[in-house]
């Protein structure tokens, strides 16, 4: 049971994933290959031309260049990038820990705070307190999460100078140790981790204070409280574990639109993250590096997604009965 | 005094309507009562009132009187406040529900919803105690030790209402309420469980208080029944005298909605119309609108008055020697009321 | 959606009402801000990025041009593209819900398969990849936002569409031998089609914020003003450090504004569809 729900969900894994590559190829070389762009720069040479497109592999026909490109994908080959003329995976490769770092600690600090703002506003459903919460996620969930992002810089960083505007460590900078370093990325983190934060408090918030509301009226919470359980034990130890349950499965439809919020934050903050490389990339038409940065992208949504179904199957003895 | 529990004049209202609009009941120690009457006529209210454990949006009045065996003072429910309720719930009175899928934590084992309650009220009780106690309680209600690892989900629908029960007993309370616990289940199951709350019931000397809208049940299980109807009592007594000599036209007519074994063949008749809305009785008897007997007299509200001891109904024409005919409706559905 | 119960959701609510405003408002501002705007909204001046004056009500850019009819005619994008990527997103989660829920099978098991794979693929990264191998336009925007949105709808409408198939009328329809189009036509898509408008709405503020998004990432239209290219050019010029608030503040103020009366009509709009779907049921 638990191998075979494994299996499939990595099986769909693994085809969502074949599908981005199928898609990715597609995307690039139907709509005219690299060559074809290169071919309107006024310097271009015919021969070299040519050249370039056997070393592409252009030549091919379509099946054996599209097997080419899974194979180099899923061997890290992606290409290189037309900006630096350095391999895109290696510029990837030091990009990702960035944006985990910030994206990873935007979603925990949003999950605490939205789940904490749920239950709070559940258990006083309908008081101004719950009207006032409410209010606050709509409203953070309507504003674009970069236009926070600026208003922090704005009041945080220039107006009253606490934290840095921008980029992950102070530059030119010299520590004495480790610990230094990493206090200087934590002070540089906390703009962009809040602006994140902003991003899906709002929906978190709501998901969580929706299922509470949904747990509160079964009939087992009466029964917890009738058996002479103080009520925030009853809240806390019965009804949240029940509530949270929805909340990471829906949770996991949202991190789509963490991938969206890292791009534009990290451009904004400078933070040396996917989503910076992803924006120099557009300005650039940086072909080989907007697909890598895509494909990173798709992989670390599908890879949440499946921590996210392993979590709950962990969390929900019901699954692990099918 | 023997009497166990004693309520008097309760009253429970939400959004400023009477969902319970002045009820009394009296329960003597070791005896069931059943609680009767259609699906919104306050029965559930009344049970949670009795817990002091209605929602936050509703407010209840009138005082709940309990002596347990035992104890010198009685117990003033309707003084408590929620910190001093925690001392009563499930010590003294406890609950059980229908054994549904959420009845019970779905995300906590069997043994651990036991040991939870057990521990409550006995803080100082270490786990090898606690653990036995629950396999005591286990084997009490027909079940093996062996269910205490497993989740709710892993029961049957039949098993769920067992252990309910089972965790109602564990604080060895004087009285459990019951509300409907057998609708959810088949009628093998139902006599089961009805067999088990009356075993219980005898050995150890627990009082009852089993609500449901299937009178056959009530009949089987209790000793004495009342019937509820727009948040009041219309008629109380011992269970023979009211199944046999109802009388109040309300109790007549859901007495007619059960089929009877070598009887008429006839379609059971619905109770035409509806029960009214808690903000809008109608004026006096609120039965009036749906009662085929009601006259002018009806406008003035009958009180509950007694008319043998132990039995009283609230209308104006009781006691009735025999009932008027009346035209029963044609081809009535025979879906049950409510 | 006629009804006296969508008038009461939406005139009898006080947010319904606000909302209803709010939108009017903007609306008006698309069509008509250009034409009330103080100042050519492109014209630059040398009095850049100066605080709100009598003269620039909410100051100057960085190129000198003011502030507050740059807004005024920022109005029209939002508005144009939030609707039309909505009802392009609309017709294609549409068709696919109907075909998929309708016809089941293979026909399912791809499109919804499709469907899917456009929910777990992030939004903004695909559109990104999308927008930036075409020159940009707004016609473009409204292309890629369409084409990236209908997940949501599409899954919606197939599960609508599952419950009606199963109707007694629709049975009956077929043993009358109407052939599937027919039915689809005058009797699943007429009882979808108050979901497929619901959805839609709140689709329209998700197009919006993804236009401001695109905009930002400098990907608009650049012959075209919008909210988003003036969060772009503020922060390329510099204006956070400048303390230049009145440039910040407005365009972000009035894309929240916009998305959260949009989304408020949304929800509305679903409360008076879910009570019905009931009604329907029984």
């Amino acid at each position: 049971m638990n191998a075979r729900w494994l299996a499939g969900k990595l099986g769909a894994a693994a085809l969502t994933l074949a599908f981005v590559l199928v898609f990715n190829f597609f995307l690039f070389r139907g709509l005219g290959d690299p060559t074809t762009q290169l071919a309107r720069l006024p310097q271009s040479n015919p021969e070299e031309i040519e050249q370039l497109r056997a070393e592409y592999g252009l030549d091919k026909p379509l099946l054996g260049q599209f097997t080419d490109y899974a194979g180099d994908t899923l061997t890290l080959e992606l290409g290189v990038s037309q900006r630096t003329r350095e391999p895109v995976w290696e510029e990837i490769k030091d990009a990702i820990p960035w944006t985990l770092l910030l994206v990873g600690t935007g979603t925990l600090i949003a999950t605490l705070v939205g789940a904490w703002m749920g239950v709070k506003a559940a258990t006083k459903r309908g008081t101004r307190t719950d009207d006032g919460l409410l209010g606050f996620s709509l409203f953070t969930y309507a504003s674009p999460e970069y236009w926070i992002g600026i208003i922090l810089i704005l009041v945080f960083a220039v107006a009253i100078p606490i934290f840095p505007a921008g980029q992950q460590v102070t530059p030119g900078a010299e520590f004495s140790s480790w610990f230094a370093e990493a206090m200087d990325v934590l002070d540089h983190l906390v703009l962009p981790v809040t602006a994140m934060t902003f991003l899906i408090l709002g929906q978190y918030f709501l998901i969580m204070r929706s299922s509470m509301v949904d747990v509160l009226t079964e009939d087992f919470v009466t029964v917890k409280r009738a058996t002479g359980l103080p009520w925030h034990r009853v809240v806390s130890k019965h009804a949240v574990p029940n509530a949270l349950l929805p909340l990471v499965t829906i949770a996991a439809i949202q991190f789509g639109l963490v991938a969206g919020g890292a791009i534009t934050i990290e451009t904004l903050f400078s933070w040396p993250g996917l989503g910076e490389l992803s924006y120099n990339a557009i300005a650039d038409k940086d072909f080989p590096m907007l697909q890598g940065t895509f494909l990173v992208f798709s992989v670390g949504v599908i890879v949440a997604n499946l921590l996210a179904d392993c979590l709950y199957f962990f969390l929900d003895p019901r699954v692990q009965a099918r | 005094m023997s009497s166990l529990l004693e309520v008097s004049d309760l009253h429970v209202h939400a959004n400023g309507r009477a969902i319970v609009d002045g009820v009394d009941l009296v329960i003597d120690r070791g005896e069931a009562l059943g609680l009767a009457g259609e699906s919104g006529c306050g029965k559930t209210t009344t049970a949670l009132a009795l817990m002091k454990l209605l929602p936050g949006g509703m407010s209840q009045s009138g005082t709940i009187s309990l002596r347990p065996p035992g104890l010198e003072d009685q117990i003033n429910i309707e003084r408590r406040t929620e910190r001093g309720m925690r001392f009563v719930r499930w010590r003294h009175i406890s609950l059980v529900f229908q054994g549904a899928m959420n009845s019970l934590d779905p995300v906590q084992r069997i043994d651990a919803q036991f040991a939870e309650a057990i521990a409550l009220h006995a803080p100082s009780a270490a786990s090898q105690e606690i653990a036995e106690r629950t396999a005591e309680l286990l084997e009490t209600v027909g079940l093996t030790p062996g269910i205490g690892r497993r989740y709710p989900h892993q029961l049957s629908g039949g098993q769920r209402q067992r252990v309910m029960i089972g965790l109602a007993l564990a604080c060895r309370p004087s009285l459990v309420i019951a509300d409907e616990p057998t609708t959810a289940l088949d009628v093998v199951m139902q006599a089961q469980v009805l067999q088990l709350l009356e075993r219980l019931r005898e050995e150890l000397g627990l009082s009852l208080i089993l609500i449901s809208h299937d009178l056959g049940v009530l009949a089987e299980t209790c000793d004495r029944i009342a019937v509820m109807y727009a948040g009041r009592i219309v008629e109380s007594g011992p269970v023979r005298t009211v199944f046999e000599n109802p009388q109040h036209p309300y109790t007549k007519r859901l007495l007619e909605t059960l089929p009877v074994i070598g009887g008429e063949r006839r379609l059971a008749a619905a109770i035409p119309g509806a029960p009214p809305h808690p903000g809008e009785p109608p004026q006096g008897c609120r039965f009036r609108p749906r009662c085929p007997y009601a006259t002018d007299r009806c406008l003035e509200d009958p009180l509950l008055r007694t008319l043998a001891p132990g039995h009283a109904a609230a209308c104006h024409f009781a006691p009735w020697s025999e009932w008027p005919e009346v035209e029963q409706p044609a081809a009535a559905a025979s879906e049950a009321d409510g | 959606m006629t009804g006296a119960r969508a008038r009461e959701l939406l005139l009898g609510t006080w947010r319904g009402r606000v909302a209803l405003a709010v939108l009017g408002l903007f609306i008006l501002m698309a069509i008509f801000g250009e034409a009330i705007a103080p100042d050519d909204p492109d014209a630059s001046s040398l009095d850049t990025l100066a605080p709100p004056s009598s003269e620039h009500w909410l100051g100057t850019t960085e190129s000198g041009a003011d502030v507050l009819s740059q807004i005024l005619a920022g109005a029209r994008v939002s508005i144009v593209v939030g609707f039309a990527a909505a009802a392009i997103s609309a017709v294609i989660g549409a068709a696919v819900g109907l075909l998929s829920g309708y016809f089941g099978g293979w026909t399912d098991r791809i499109l919804d398969g499709l469907d899917t794979w456009f929910l777990v693929i992030p939004t903004l990264p695909l559109m990104i990849v999308l927008s930036s191998l075409l020159e940009p336009s707004l016609g473009v925007l409204i292309l890629v936002i369409g084409i990236t949105s209908w997940a949501g709808t599409g899954r919606i409408v197939r599960s609508q569409v599952l419950t009606l198939r199963e109707r007694s009328f629709v049975e009956r329809a077929r043993a009358l031998g109407a052939s599937h189009w027919y039915i689809l036509r005058t009797h699943i898509f007429p009882n979808a089609l108050p979901l497929i408008f619901a959805n839609t709405v709140l689709i329209v503020a998700v197009a919006i914020l993804s236009e401001s998004a695109l905009a930002f990432l400098g990907l608009g239209d650049p012959t075209q003003i919008s909210w988003g290219t003036m969060l772009e050019n503020a922060f390329s010029a510099g204006a956070p450090s400048a303390e230049a608030w009145w440039y910040v503040i407005p365009p972000g103020l009035c894309i929240s504004l916009l998305v959260l009366s949009v989304s408020i009509l949304g929800y509305l709009f679903e409360e008076y569809v879910n009570p019905r779907l009931l009604e329907h049921e029984a």
